[in-house]
């Protein structure tokens, strides 16, 4: 594997609400060799589905400001959230296939900064399965969680578009559940596995019973089909899942106990590191219940 | 030399942009002119009763035609020339249709580039030379590529006129789809009672079948193919077997059935089925345990006759043709990409052959309906149309047969499970057709229920039951549907191994991947390669009604040209000046069309043209170094005198 | 009582909308994918696949139909338009190759100019202009932040006030704090 280094993007869930997911991506990658550098004064990305709702020329100036200052760094971005990856990937994809968009947005961006196309946008779950490979993180795993049975929820702006994303048709993607597995857990098939969490669009923000009504069939898809947690590779629909969880039981009463992981804090688990390492603890919904079943593993 | 020229109005289409009066005028400044004329339709009676009495009057010997296109029209006028012992060569035409007004819009540029088209037209025909067409000799015979329906029908007119058919089929048996189905709409007769009368063909005298055959190789040219056909090993001695069956009776190797949808078995060798033609069965190496293991034999030893053959090998056989006519047919799509629809993942969804056979009396259940996942019987339906067809991810045509036979197969199981549940989802119903119509209704009044939807998606559920989600446009409401088996439209596609066969053949496909039709409302059974042409649904998607009639257009055409003992050729076609000619044989490199051989003359070499062969397309001309070789018709000095005119200013 | 309705006539319908919207769509994403829209041939597999619509009244399908007639008023006044979570189902199976989702967001941007941008949105926009993100920090994550051993602040325009300022000069240079009604003097939404 070629050494690399990202442009560690963060967005705002992560760095505002879980930071877990910070602590944990960076912690695993390093450890199977992928190095990551601070973005400074990085922003919200924007939403692509909220911002560029309202105006999509705001959002395209703001997420190029975002990628200008990887550019600086000359790295690739790395990001943790679907969001984020959206947002940044479409906007790149956007300028790179446009120099007329382009020039608009560098007017907008000028003195300070410009738009060059220098780099790339990339999603953590590529960094793993490409960069890095199965293989590696095969090797390792110390702690396999043989026997956990894992609902996948890959999120939707990862892999869609499929036409901008270019990660193949996403009907039925296998990469994520192929990560999950590596771990030793069973990726458990389940009714309606590509649906949206309900997070995007913000219609979280707008209309939050629409988007907690569809967070709910999630869940209960995923309890229906016995899985122990949820993992999920977007910190977006992290929220959705963990938080949702709180308002879910405010708004409608019921009340699941879905514990949720995102994608490291599994691996770090497999990596055989202490929950409290990965920010597990500092979550919504208890976790303990997955640990509990790892214990018992061990 | 005295030359008239006619201008067309071809109503607006040239008149509307071109001032054809101008033109009339300008061209008779033009040396050698003497007469010029327009007329609203040159190529109607009265327009070339024009160019007629004019040859007779003013002596006309050679014609300018400045309208459309020569592929539309130049033989029009040739046969005007012609007709009045005239050289049908000493004719040009201007294209100031297509290549002017068609496409300009400022009228007076467009007046005055029909100007310099005319004048280079009049620059070519004062210099063309009177040329003689070659004769050529035709072989009384055809040969069918395809023994479907299309295939049978085409063999069967022709034979009954008294040519000689060779019928070349890839499977061991004829029949193509129509003997996969169960009924047919909108008779519903069985189609094997309606086919066995027609797959009779094997008995004419005049009809050769090679089954188990494909084509190697084509040859030749319009009138005068040559043709090697492989004839691959049946392991089956044909002359001795008699069809008894015993040999698959007794096989003990069995494997998933392709012709049933891979819904029942076979045996390692085999028949198609029943009724097939010819009945010689089929041993297949790949699974045979013999091949794969070496032991076995069973059906040598069973064999009454003695004709299992271990060791037989491929046979090349040659037929020579005068025409061919591509009756390959379709192919199903295989919907497994579509994965929201979850073919091959959910054992109770099938695609439309798949429940032909399923229903079908001598298919894998016996025509008894069981579901595949558990053998339990379905009593909920749901067909979901236009999978893989009228989509942009997959083929954007319309497949044209799949509603009517949807609706037909939906009909079908109101009629004979009253109790059963039957929906269609359908985008559009196109039942266009006699009697169509009348069908779909009558499939309302049945019960059939018909949801105007395209399926979002297919949710298997846990106990093999199907759940389907769509809109009902025509309610707004969006619904779920629960069913135990669900039934997929698939697109038609072009036979597999079609791209091979149109490199063969040297014909062309359209963007759908069909071959292609020489024009598509005027000679849609002709292709452009002149002697071959295309029955069924090897051109397009078709049901049964359409495919008999356009393999009779097809026989039809055929037999116009195979019913001539001889036909004339073109001359257009290169020849070598032997006095300058060197034999250095460059020529003979670069011909595609293998028209030019080396041959000693006069204690020398020279370059000789086969007139016949020759394509007139020039490569050979620009690869003589010693310009000795010229194209009739096409020679430099009249191209150039074409250049030196377009140079000059009207 | 039965409600008395009177009839539409398609005529009196704005049929420059598509048009309008169209153009607003090819600012960003050019003019092929907008232009999308006018091969919709109704057959509901968006409307289908969409897991709002299928808890509420939300038709993708009928939201095109709406636009290539003219139904301007309606279509950008109405809730629905808001219920796309932009999961982009829809779009990849579109047999047509409309691009929907992207279509939805170009609608979005007009009603959004239009005024129908809601008072959650407004609010949620006013985090970025006061901080860079739309879900800002707390005291209660700082403090998480700290146990697990990272900064207080992320290294994000939280702790770059230079950042902040290049990226709120974005938002006036598209007019951005116009759209939303953001007073720079409180530091609020006007209305609010
Ligand atoms: C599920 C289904 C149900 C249908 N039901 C009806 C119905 O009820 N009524 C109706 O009118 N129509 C129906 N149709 C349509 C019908 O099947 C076709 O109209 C008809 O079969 C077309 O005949 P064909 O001879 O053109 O092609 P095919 O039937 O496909 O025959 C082509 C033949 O050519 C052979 N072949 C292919 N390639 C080669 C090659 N390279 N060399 C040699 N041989 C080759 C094939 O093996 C085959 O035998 C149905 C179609 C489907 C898919
Ligand atoms: S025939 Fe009917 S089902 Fe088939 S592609 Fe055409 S419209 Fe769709
Ligand atoms: S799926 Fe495409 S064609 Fe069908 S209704 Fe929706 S936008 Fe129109």
């Amino acid at each position: 594997m070629e050494e690399k280094t990202y442009a560690c993007f963060l967005g705002c869930v992560i760095p505002n609400r879980y930071p877990g997911i910070e602590l944990s991506t960076v912690k695993m990658l390093r450890e199977l060799g992928v190095e990551s550098v601070d973005m400074p004064g990085a922003g919200c990305c924007p939403a692509p589905g909220v911002f560029g709702s309202f105006d999509l020329k705001t959002w395209l100036a703001l997420a190029a400001r975002n990628i200008c200052i990887a550019e600086e760094l000359g790295c690739d971005i790395m990001t943790m959230c679907n969001g984020c990856y959206g947002s940044l990937q479409e906007a790149d994809h956007l300028l790179k296939g446009d120099p007329l968009l382009k020039d608009k947005v560098n007017e907008i961006l000028a003195p300070e900064m410009e738009y060059k196309g220098t780099i790339n946008v990339k999603h953590q779950v590529e960094i793993f399965t490409d960069d890095i490979g199965i293989e590696r993180i095969k090797e390792a795993i110390t702690m396999p969680l043989d026997g956990l049975r894992v609902g996948v929820h890959y999120g939707c702006h990862f892999l869609k578009p499929s036409a901008v994303r270019g990660h193949g048709k996403a009907e039925r993607p296998g990469m994520v559940d192929a990560l999950v597995e590596v771990t030793g857990a069973k990726s458990v098939e389940y009714k309606d596995k590509m649906m949206c969490c309900g997070f995007g669009g913000g219609v979280r923000t707008r209309d939050i019973e629409v988007a907690l009504d569809i967070t709910k069939e999630k869940i209960t898809n995923m309890l229906d089909a016995g899985v122990d947690c949820t993992v999920n590779p977007c910190a977006s629909c992290h929220l959705q899942f963990d938080r949702g969880q709180v308002e879910i039981e405010h708004i409608f009463g019921d009340r699941f106990n879905l514990p949720v992981l995102y994608y490291s804090q599994l691996l770090g688990l497999a990596m055989g590191h202490d929950p409290r390492e990965l920010g597990m603890h500092k979550q919504n919904i208890p976790t303990d219940p997955v640990l509990d079943k790892v214990e018992g593993l061990k | 030399m005295n030359i008239g020229v006619y201008v067309c109005h071809c109503g607006t289409n040239i008149a509307g942009v071109i001032d054809v009066e101008k033109v009339t005028e300008y061209a008779t400044t033009l040396d050698g002119v003497v007469v010029a004329r327009n007329y609203k339709y040159m190529c109607s009676d009265p327009g070339k009763d024009l160019i007629r009495s004019d040859i007779k009057e003013n002596n006309l010997d050679r014609v300018v035609v400045a309208a459309c296109s020569p592929t539309m029209h130049e033989k029009t006028y040739r046969d005007v020339m012609e007709e009045m012992g005239g050289n049908p060569f000493l004719f040009e035409m201007a294209n100031i249709r297509e290549q002017d007004s068609w496409v300009h819009t400022d009228k007076d540029m467009a007046t005055e580039k029909a100007y310099d088209l005319v004048r280079m037209a009049v620059a070519k025909v004062r210099r063309n030379e009177p040329l003689e067409r070659i004769e050529i000799p035709v072989t009384q015979r055809a040969l069918i590529i395809g023994g479907g329906v299309a295939g049978m029908e085409a063999s069967l007119d022709l034979a009954e006129q008294g040519y000689e058919v060779i019928m070349v089929e890839k499977e061991q048996s004829i029949g193509g789809h129509m003997s996969q189905l169960t009924k047919t709409f909108p008779t519903l007769d069985c189609p094997m009672c309606i086919l066995a009368p027609k797959m009779a063909l094997h008995e004419h005298k005049n009809i050769t079948i090679y089954s188990f055959s494909e084509i190697e190789e084509v040859s030749g040219y319009v009138g005068n193919f040559e043709v090697s056909i492989r004839k691959k090993a049946k392991s089956v001695i044909e002359d001795l077997c008699n069809g008894c069956g015993l040999c698959q009776e007794k096989c003990p190797t069995k494997v998933l059935s392709v012709y049933d949808g891979k819904l029942g078995t076979r045996k390692a060798i085999y028949t198609l089925f029943p009724q097939a033609v010819p009945r010689i069965p089929v041993l297949d190496r790949e699974n045979c345990l013999m091949f794969t293991k070496g032991t076995c034999g069973v059906c040598k030893k069973v064999c009454p006759t003695d004709a299992i053959d271990y060791d037989q090998q491929d046979e090349i056989i040659t037929e020579k043709v005068g025409a061919i006519i591509v009756a390959t047919g379709y192919a199903e799509y295989d919907p497994t990409p579509i994965e929201e629809y979850g073919y091959g993942r959910y054992k109770n969804v099938l695609t439309g052959l798949q429940f032909e056979r399923l229903t079908n009396a001598s298919g894998p259940t016996l025509g008894v309906l069981k579901r595949p996942s558990d053998g339990a019987t379905p009593k909920r339906f749901a067909f979901i149309q236009c999978v893989g067809s009228r989509d942009v991810n997959t083929q954007e045509y319309c497949s044209k047969v799949c509603c009517m036979y949807t609706v037909k197969n939906a009909r079908l199981l109101r009629d004979e499970h009253p109790e059963s549940e039957v929906y269609i989802f359908y985008t559009d119903v196109r039942s266009a057709g006699k009697g169509y119509e009348e069908f779909y209704k009558i499939s309302q009044e049945k019960g059939v229920k018909f949801i105007r939807g395209r399926v979002s998606e297919v949710v298997g559920l846990p106990d093999d039951n199907l759940l389907l989600r769509t809109e009902d446009t025509l309610t707004g409401d969006v619904y779920e549907v629960e069913v135990d088996m669900a039934i997929l439209a698939c697109a038609l596609l072009p036979a597999e191994g079609s791209d091979k066969l149109r490199d063969i053949l040297k014909i062309s496909e359209g963007t759908d991947g069909f071959f292609m039709e020489a024009h598509p409302k005027l000679r849609p059974v002709d292709t452009l390669t002149d002697g071959i042409y295309l029955a069924g649904c090897a051109q397009g998607p078709r049901d049964i009604a359409d495919t008999v009639v356009h393999a009779k257009g097809a026989a039809s055409g055929a037999s116009v040209l195979i019913s001539h003992t001889k036909m004339s050729l073109d001359p257009i076609s290169a020849y070598s000046d032997e006095s300058v000619c060197r034999g250095c044989g460059e020529c003979k490199l670069v011909c595609q069309f293998g028209a030019i051989e080396i041959e000693p003359l006069n204690g020398r070499l020279i370059a000789k043209v086969n007139e016949v062969l020759c394509k007139g397309c020039g490569a050979c001309v620009g690869a003589c170094c010693n310009g000795a070789m010229s194209i009739r018709h096409f020679k430099d000095e009249q191209i150039n005198s074409m250049i030196e005119a377009a140079m000059e200013v009207a | 009582m039965p409600v008395i309705k009177s009839i539409i006539r398609l005529n009196d319908l704005d049929t420059n909308f598509v048009d309008e919207v169209i153009e607003t769509g090819s600012e960003v994403f050019g003019e092929e994918i907008p232009k999308t829209i006018m091969a919709c041939m109704q057959c509901g597999r968006c409307s289908g696949s969409c897991p709002s619509g299928r808890r509420t009244a939300f038709r993708t399908r009928k939201i095109y139909r709406e636009v290539v007639l003219g139904f301007r008023e309606k279509v950008l006044s109405s809730d629905e338009l808001w219920y796309c979570t932009t999961c982009y189902t829809c779009q990849e199976r579109c047999p047509r190759g409309v691009k929907t989702t992207e279509i939805i967001r170009i609608l979005r941007n007009i009603a959004a100019k239009e005024g129908y941008m809601s008072k959650s949105h407004k609010m949620a926009a006013g985090h970025v202009f006061r901080t860079g993100h739309a879900v800002a920090i707390n005291e209660e994550i700082q403090n998480v932040r700290e146990e697990l051993g990272l900064s207080r602040l992320p290294p994000t325009t939280h702790s770059h006030p230079e950042a902040l300022a290049k990226l709120q000069d974005i938002l006036r240079k598209t007019h951005f704090d116009e759209l939303v009604g953001f007073d720079w003097e409180t530091m609020e939404l006007k209305e609010v």
